[in-house]
Formats: C-alpha cells, sequence, structure tokens
C-alpha cells in the first residue's frame, strides 16, 4: 500500500487498551443517542431525501450560490476574500491581524482551519491562536490532532485530561468532570474577553441572505463571534444552501446525527459586521476556501462527497473506526467519509490506502444524513488507487492474472483446483486452517483461521446431485 | 492587508467552480420547490405544554405566569391557581425575577433594552430589591468595556422574539441592542417571553427569521437559537453543564390579556 503507517498506526491503535475502551462507549453511546433522537421524525428517510436533493441543487450551481453569498455579504459591510489554498486562507489571516495589531486569536472549533493547519500558520507569525471548543482546547494542550469530528478528545480518559491539565495549567488536578470544564471555562473566559479576533468555520452559508449558520452546544463560537470586534469566517465552497427555508432540513438532521440532539444548546445566524455603518469598529470577514474542493467538483463521480454536513455520524457506525479511532487516520478528516475525502484533497499518493480501510458493509451510508454512496465511493477511489500504481503490487499483479489465466481455462482450473484443494486439506485441523508458514498466507493466519476447503469440488457435486 | 477587491473572483476560484461544472458563465438554476412541513395547528395552552416539556428536558426551568391564573412548571414546586389582575402579574413576574435573582446569590443583573421587560417595570422592581442593575449601552465604541462589565454580572434579563415549542428552543436577536451579549455573559440567563410568540415548530420560525432578513442589507441582525444552558460532552461524553455559555437559563412564559 502506499502508505504502510496505516497499518502500523492500526496496530498501535489496537494495543492500546484505554482507546479500546474510550471507542468502545462513545461509539455505543453515540449510536444509541442517535437511534432515540431520530424517532421524533416522522419520515426520517423524507429528510434525508429532501437533504440530499438540496445539496445536490447546490452544488450543481455553486457558481451561482456563491455569487448570491458574495453580494449579500458585501451588501451587508463584510468582507469576502476568496482563497485557492490554505496557504491563502492563511496569509489573509495574518495580514488582517498584522494590520489591526491583534496578539491572540479565539478559535472555535472549524475543520477547515484544522484541515489547513492555520494554528501553525498564526504562530509563526507572532500570533496566538487559542482552541476554545472543550474538546479541541485538551487536543491544544497535548498537542494532538483530533480524533472524532464532534468530539475531538474522545480518546483521552478525564484521568489523562486531569494529567493534563494540573502539568499544564498549573491550578492543581481536576478531580471530575465537572472541575475539568469549570477550569477551561475560567482559563478561556480571560481569552474571550482580551482576543482582539475571533475565528470560526461555518455549519451553513445561506446564499439568499448572505448569513454564516454556526451550531454548537457549548457558547465558545457566540463568544467568540460576539465579543472580539473582528470575526473571521472560514468556510469551505461546499458549505453554501440556497434559501433560509432550507435550512430547517438540516437543522433537524444534524443534531440528531451528530450527539443525538434535537436541537444544540445554541445555534447562531450571523449577517456580517455586528453595526454595518462605515464607522463601525466591528469587522466580518468571510473567507471562501476552494483547497481540492473545486477539483471534487469537476470529477463527476465523487462529486456528492462535497454533500458531507461533517456530523460524524458514518464514524460512530463504521466498524473499522470502532477499532482503530480517528488519530489512525493519519489526517484530520477520520472514519467512512476521512476515507473519501482525504485522498482527494491530499492525494491518492498521501493516503490513498484509506479506502481500503473498510469492510464496506454499508453502515455508513445508512447512517449519513446525505445519504452519500460511501460504499461506491470507497471501491471506487480503491480502484483508481490500484490503477495509478500507487497501491499496486507485483505479487498480488501476478497470482491476477494467474487466476484469470486458469480461469479461462476449465480443464486447468479444475485440476489447480484439486491441487490446491489437497495442499489446503494438508495444512487444516478440524476443518480448520490456523496456521500457514510462508507469506501471503501467513499474514491471513496470524489473525483469524481460515475455513478448510471441502474435499470434492463444487462442480463434481453439483454433477453428482444431477446425476442422483 | 489585502486590498478590498469588488470583484467576485479573487484567485480564479470561482472561475475553477465554472471549469468544474463545466460551463464558463453562471447560468441562474430553477429553484427547488419550497420545503416546509405543515405543521398541525396546535391551541396555545398546548404549545406552551409542550414548550415547557422540552425546555426542562434539556434542563432549563420554566415558569408560566398569567393574567388569569398561575401555574409553576419545571422546578418541582408546588403548582396553583388563582385569578389575579395586570398589575398583579407585573408584580408576580418581579418577584420571580427577584427570587431567581436571590437563589443565585446575585448583586448585580443585566438588563437588555426591551419593550417586555419596560412593560414588566423590572428595572425598578429589581432595583427596589436591592439589585443593582446594569444596561448596557448600545453604542459600540464601549464594546470591551460593556463585555467586560457583563461578564461580572450575575445575572443576565432578556426578552426573546420567539420561542420553538417542539425543541424547548428560546429566539433572540439583535434588533434588542446587547441582548445577545446579555444572554451570554453572565453565568445565569433569564429570559422573557410572551405565549403569543411560541411557535410550534422550526420550520416556522426558521421560516419568520428568513423573511425578516431577505431585503435588509442596510442592517445586519444577529440571531441565536438557544436550547437550555450551554453543555459540552467532551469529556468520556458525560454531560456537563456550563461550560462557556450560562449555567442556568431559566424562561418566564407571561400570558396576559394583550400579549
Amino acid at each position: 500500500m502506499a502508505n504502510p503507517d496505516l497499518t502500523q498506526r492500526s496496530h498501535d491503535a489496537l494495543e492500546n487498551t484505554v482507546l479500546q475502551g474510550a471507542l468502545k462507549a462513545a461509539t455505543t453511546t453515540f449510536i444509541e443517542r442517535r437511534r432515540d433522537a431520530i424517532t421524533s421524525i416522522a419520515d426520517w428517510e423524507g429528510l434525508r431525501q429532501r437533504a440530499r436533493q438540496v445539496k445536490e441543487h447546490t452544488i450543481n450551481n455553486l457558481d451561482f450560490y456563491l455569487e448570491q453569498v458574495v453580494q449579500k455579504v458585501e451588501g451587508h459591510g463584510g468582507k469576502v476574500f476568496w482563497a485557492r489554498t490554505g496557504d491563502d486562507v492563511s496569509r489573509y489571516i495574518i495580514e488582517l491581524a498584522h494590520a489591526r495589531g491583534v496578539k491572540s486569536v479565539v478559535k472555535s472549533k472549524s475543520m477547515a482551519t484544522e484541515e489547513i493547519e492555520l494554528n501553525h500558520a498564526l504562530e509563526a507569525a507572532g500570533v496566538r491562536p487559542i482552541e476554545t471548543d472543550l474538546g479541541e482546547y485538551i487536543i491544544q494542550l497535548a498537542q494532538e490532532k483530533p480524533s472524532h469530528i464532534i468530539v475531538p478528545a474522545i480518546h483521552k480518559t478525564r484521568g489523562q485530561i486531569a494529567d493534563l491539565f494540573e502539568e499544564k495549567l498549573r491550578e492543581g488536578r481536576p478531580n471530575e468532570v465537572a472541575e475539568i470544564t469549570a477550569m477551561a471555562r475560567k482559563r478561556l473566559r480571560h481569552e474571550f474577553l482580551s482576543a482582539e479576533m475571533g475565528i470560526t468555520g461555518a455549519n451553513f452559508l445561506i446564499a439568499e441572505t448572505g448569513t454564516v449558520v454556526l451550531v454548537e452546544n457549548e457558547g465558545n463560537i457566540r463568544l467568540s463571534t460576539q465579543v472580539p470586534k473582528i470575526h473571521v469566517a472560514v468556510v469551505g465552497i461546499e458549505k453554501v444552501i440556497p434559501r433560509f427555508d432550507d435550512l430547517s432540513v438540516f437543522l433537524r438532521l444534524l443534531p440528531r446525527s451528530g450527539t443525538g440532539q434535537k436541537q444544540t444548546a445554541y445555534v447562531s445566524f450571523l449577517n456580517g459586521p455586528r453595526q454595518a455603518a462605515p464607522e463601525s469598529a466591528f469587522e466580518f470577514h468571510l473567507v471562501l476556501m476552494d483547497n481540492g474542493r473545486t477539483r471534487i467538483l469537476a470529477d463527476e463521480q465523487m462529486r456528492e462527497s462535497l454533500y458531507c454536513i461533517r456530523c460524524g455520524a458514518c464514524l460512530n457506525v463504521c466498524p473499522v473506526y470502532q477499532k482503530i479511532g480517528g488519530q489512525a487516520y493519519g489526517w484530520i478528516y477520520p472514519g467512512p467519509i476521512g476515507a473519501v475525502i482525504s485522498p482527494q484533497l491530499q492525494s491518492l499518493g498521501q493516503s490513498g490506502d484509506l479506502p481500503f480501510a473498510s469492510s464496506l458493509c454499508g453502515a455508513c451510508r445508512t447512517a449519513c444524513p446525505v445519504d452519500i454512496n460511501l460504499p461506491d465511493l470507497l471501491l471506487a477511489l480503491r480502484a483508481r488507487a490500484k490503477e495509478s500504481g500507487a497501491g499496486r503490487k507485483l505479487s498480488e499483479s501476478i497470482a491476477m492474472r494467474s487466476v484469470a489465466f486458469a480461469a479461462k481455462r476449465p480443464r486447468l482450473f479444475a485440476f489447480a483446483g484439486k491441487v490446491m484443494r489437497s495442499f489446503a486439506r494438508l495444512l487444516s485441523r478440524d476443518e480448520k486452517i490456523k496456521s500457514v508458514p510462508f507469506p501471503p498466507l501467513s499474514g491471513w493466519t496470524r489473525y483469524r483461521d481460515l475455513p478448510a476447503p471441502q474435499s470434492s469440488s463444487f462442480r463434481a457435486r453439483w454433477k453428482k446431485h444431477l446425476d442422483e | 492587508m489585502s486590498k478590498a477587491n469588488p470583484t467576485v473572483n479573487q484567485n480564479g476560484v470561482l472561475d475553477n467552480v465554472r471549469r468544474a461544472l463545466g460551463r464558463s458563465s453562471t447560468v441562474p438554476p430553477i429553484p427547488l420547490d419550497p420545503f416546509i412541513e405543515p405543521s398541525a395547528k396546535t391551541d396555545i395552552g398546548e404549545l406552551v405544554e409542550r414548550f415547557t416539556e422540552e425546555a426542562t428536558a434539556v434542563r432549563a426551568r420554566v415558569y408560566y405566569m398569567s393574567d388569569k391564573l398561575q401555574l409553576v412548571a419545571g422546578d418541582g414546586e408546588q403548582s396553583g391557581t388563582e385569578r389575579i389582575d395586570k398589575l398583579k402579574l407585573v408584580g408576580q413576574v418581579g418577584a420571580r425575577v427577584a427570587e431567581i435573582c436571590r437563589s443565585v446569590g446575585a448583586t448585580e443583573v443585566a438588563l437588555s433594552d426591551s419593550a417586555l421587560i419596560a412593560e414588566m417595570n423590572l428595572q425598578e422592581q429589581l432595583g427596589t430589591q436591592g439589585f443593582s442593575i446594569f444596561i448596557p449601552d448600545a453604542v459600540s465604541s464601549a464594546h470591551e468595556q460593556t463585555a467586560a462589565r457583563l461578564a461580572k454580572c450575575d445575572v443576565g434579563l432578556t426578552a426573546a422574539d420567539y420561542a420553538i415549542a417542539e425543541t424547548g428552543t428560546i429566539v433572540l436577536s439583535s434588533d434588542e441592542p446587547n441582548a445577545l451579549l446579555v444572554s451570554l455573559l453572565p453565568a445565569v440567563h433569564i429570559a422573557l417571553v410572551r405565549s403569543s410568540q411560541i411557535a410550534a415548530s422550526l420550520d416556522e420560525v426558521i421560516s419568520k427569521i428568513g423573511k425578516e432578513r431577505i431585503g435588509r442589507l442596510d442592517s445586519s441582525p444577529s440571531v441565536t437559537l438557544i436550547t437550555g444552558p450551554s453543555r459540552t460532552s467532551d469529556v468520556e461524553l458525560v454531560l456537563s453543564i456550563g461550560v462557556h455559555g450560562p449555567k442556568e437559563l431559566h424562561v418566564i412564559v407571561i400570558d396576559w390579556w394583550h400579549s
């Protein structure tokens, strides 16, 4: 495979008993909460299909709706910046911060800014970024990467977090979860009141009104957008929806799919700077980010991966994510959706092994609130990885050619089958092959048993059946 | 600082979008048919009941106060009914607010500039009960000082524009100066809402907000939906209340004849 690290990272995750316990508890709880929450919607399937239809329509007319967004936001007195790359985003924000004398920035959880590693760029430019979502704050203190889209520090226990707070904050060791929360509240309250700029992402961007919609539970997004005078929203171009009236479909789907809530504690609708008068000290900047999205848009087969609303439901139900967790995926987007978008936003060479980390069971598609056909996208990406040579192996290629050669020659096929059957039965005990001493089969039997083959072929038995 | 560019196409992103869609200029689409779920007509009593049930489930405390009868719900106190007049209602709302403030040991209470709060004469009532009152200035020049001062207030009192019964949500907007900050920075938030402002569903309220926003390019009000107090489950998925926003949310539903 292109990146041998995935295997190693998965091994590490499987051997980490703390992580295994945390993953099991978290994914089980999320699945139960989601299941309960969707029962409050009479026609969940209808809602999903409507959401998909809205996304499909918007993505297929993205140029029109983006133009509308820009016109509305500028009309409200906001500034719009188009960023082709992550570097464009960072450069714009750093220039703005320097021009306004910004020393510290409060940030709310945003996958877009994680994607472009904005924090590194800000730090390098002498601007201090402070993550304010509790989970992100923990991750920032620990200098790690998030392991879940909704709960970034899901891989950490309260004991580990207590140790981390004791070491980094030097205010004693918080014993309860409530004490951890209180300690973070106190620290971050001070940061909110002194930061000169707030940076957020957006869950939705309404074209008709130029409104940024932000969904959250903690209140850190409200504080980041309402307290500092400058608010910068970094938004992937795929986040647009056409009208205000289209929003309620998504506000019903997102919290139920993500956390199993009917509604999150807060949903904010922001329309440009708080006071639009020209002399106003308030500023609103909308950064519309491409960073590989137009490449996905141009690819009709993959286009629907842009429908994702980042709810995290596909992670929780995925048997692979349940075992290896988010960090093993190697980048910031984990789970089935991560396995689909990471190789596209990065490259097949960088993360082309991710589509292979799936059992193709289809649970992700069933859970997806916009019905993205994740299994088909994963299969297509596997095929591309093989075609591009990124995931091709000589031995695999020889084996496949040999099978193809034999399959076209019935007598050879029957003979080869007979030889292999006899050979396999030699290796089996109690109708199972428990260990093969040579590769590549030893790779399989290291972790699982292989059922022993029948003593005669299906064709032989079928023939016998017809004769009887 | 990059120069303000009035064109909509810095860095060629929009060109790339069009190219990806296989065209060289934008083609306006045929809009999708609207999709608003029809909501069953419900009477105010049912809406109040549903709102109370849902808001209580997410740990808000709801009090229903009427000039016809008085019920206490959501906080486990005894309920009772009695006929009261309008002046008495104003007094009772004041007493209820004062009681909540005392229960959290408040000394300073922030009030947003709202018609309903004025109508309930709360500035005077709370003042005579010994609370110091802070009403933030609508002027932006004092923004930092306002925020710092509000963070020191114990209670923030606002009036909601709407409420949503199906999720126990209240809706605040910046049409009311500083309401969003008053509802956010103090550790306890008390919101007043008229029973007639409770809508059955999210769709209804979204549709109303949308209509108010469209075509209002001169002003840019923000709106926030609030459902229960601030919360997080970021540590081991254990629910923890009051992480960055208010630790308590009290909603007083006022049902009086000219509401």
